[in-house]
């Protein structure tokens, strides 16, 4: 196994936290103070609750949801494409601070909050403008955490897999466009798993039936990170 | 010409030969399109053992280019034609399948997992096409679409398996169905069936060596 132990620098790459925190803060100067980034997406958010609301009246809670998760899936494009965006003077100086696999790893995060952001506006809104959906037999107060949790930790997982493609289009000549189309089948299996956790969250199932598909929804995070561990060094060495 | 290409050609021919001559036993509904099995099944281990050669090339190709070396520009050529190679396999599994469907099923299109599984496969390697016909630089290109192909064969397997955990399926082995070969796969069926997925495996290993050394020719008639 010659490629595995050539292979060990990567794997085995120390992430030191300091530098995970400096680019956190830096992105959080750049996104959230000296500019108005962060607000692209939240509108974009509200503007497609907004058409959501506009085109069905009273949807059913199947509709409700897949419509939330449309919302989000989207928004959350929207969020990650900007990650890695910046200019030439910008990557010189984070390459200095940071190793590829802390870069991934921070834009990760950072792209993860704005996912959340992006996610509990989308609820607030479809909670507005369409309604809490009316399950029968469930009181809706006992399915909001569980259910806040499931849509949490999906948008998590959607950013894990958004911010790897993200990195893979910049490098691109005409990325912007093929952003949706190289990430939306790869978010699939993500979707599917938060879709599930979702729903049997909104059905008032207890959060021990949750479990499992709250773990799944951690692993559609974990896998994606850890792929782009390893192949993020070659993805960025240019 | 080497043995197992010799081995590919006994085999295949074999199988068209038995798959459509032999005796299958015939169940109601299925009937006769039970020998559909030889023919439709092999696609699908064909594209997987070619997309599982299209990625140890991709990652052979990453590999290349690191510690000083010279990236191999050849393997993404190896790594490209077994991908596209698998693709067509994709195509013959899936038009075969559907026309089983139709006759067993009644439909040629159903929201089975395996159909989601094999639509999503096909979605993901024409991004994969696509992403390569939009950069210009061979190197880059080479890179960005081995990167790609690693992380999106790895997810594509995720996919493929925990889709049939989460949905019911028509498919044997799925949703309650039992599967061929646990009990009901007839034993004159496995004589057949067994020779046609190794021979079409390595007829379509053949066609991808075919188009790897024709894109070597090209790249050398052009440089």
């Amino acid at each position: 196994m010659a490629w595995l132990s050539s292979a060990q620098p990567y794997l085995c790459a120390v992430i030191r936290p300091q530098a995970i925190r400096q680019m956190l803060r830096w992105e959080w100067e750049l996104e959230y103070r000296r500019s108005n980034g962060w607000f692209l997406p939240v509108l974009f958010a509200a503007m497609v609750a907004y058409l959501c609301s506009l085109l069905v009246r009273e949807p059913s809670p199947t509709v409700w949801l897949a419509l939330l998760w449309m919302t989000i899936v989207f928004s959350a494009l929207q969020t990650a494409s900007r990650s890695f965006s910046a200019s030439a003077g910008q990557w010189l100086y984070l390459n200095q601070i940071v190793q590829p696999i802390e870069l991934l790893l921070g834009k990760t995060m950072s792209t993860a909050g704005s996912s959340l952001l992006v996610t509990w506006t989308g609820l607030l809104l479809f909670g507005l403008w369409l309604g809490w959906p009316h399950i029968p037999e469930t009181d809706a107060s006992v399915a909001t955490w569980p259910f806040l949790v499931s849509i949490s930790l999906g948008a998590i997982a959607i950013s894990a897999t958004l911010s790897f493609t993200a990195a893979l289009a910049s490098k691109m000549d005409r990325g912007t466009g093929m952003m949706a189309i190289l990430s939306l089948p790869l978010l699939l299996p993500t979707l599917l798993v938060s879709m599930r956790a979702s729903k049997l969250a909104l059905l008032g199932e207890t959060p021990l039936v949750l479990y499992p598909n709250w773990a799944g929804e951690i692993l559609m995070a974990a896998i994606p990170l850890a792929l782009g561990g390893l192949l993020f060094p070659y993805l960025w060495r240019s | 010409m080497k043995a197992w290409k010799i081995l590919a050609i006994v085999l295949v021919g074999y199988s068209l030969y038995a798959g459509l001559m032999f005796d299958v036993p015939r169940l109601v509904i299925l009937n006769e399109t039970i020998r559909n099995l030889y023919f439709h099944v092999p696609m699908w281990f064909s594209m997987i053992a070619l997309l599982g050669g299209s990625l140890a090339y991709s990652f052979r190709f990453l590999r290349s280019g690191t510690e000083g070396q010279p990236s191999n520009l050849d393997r993404d050529n190896q790594a490209r034609s077994f991908a596209e190679v698998a693709m067509v396999f994709a195509m013959l599994g899936l038009f075969t399948g559907m026309i089983w469907a139709k006759a067993t099923w009644g439909a040629y299109w159903t929201a089975d997992p395996k159909l989601q599984g094999t639509a999503v496969t096909l979605l993901i390697y024409a991004a994969y096409f696509i992403l390569r016909t939009s950069i210009d630089d061979p190197e880059k290109r080479a890179r960005l679409a081995a990167v790609y192909n690693v992380f999106a064969f790895v997810l594509m397997i995720v996919f493929i398996g925990i889709l049939p955990r989460m949905t019911d399926s028509l498919h044997p082995g799925n949703g309650g169905n039992p599967a061929f070969g646990n009990y009901d796969l007839d034993n004159g069926m496995r004589m057949v069936f067994y020779p046609a997925v190794l021979g079409w495996i390595l007829m379509g290993w053949w066609i991808a060596t075919l188009r790897v050394r024709l894109e070597r020719l090209r790249y050398r008639n052009n440089h």
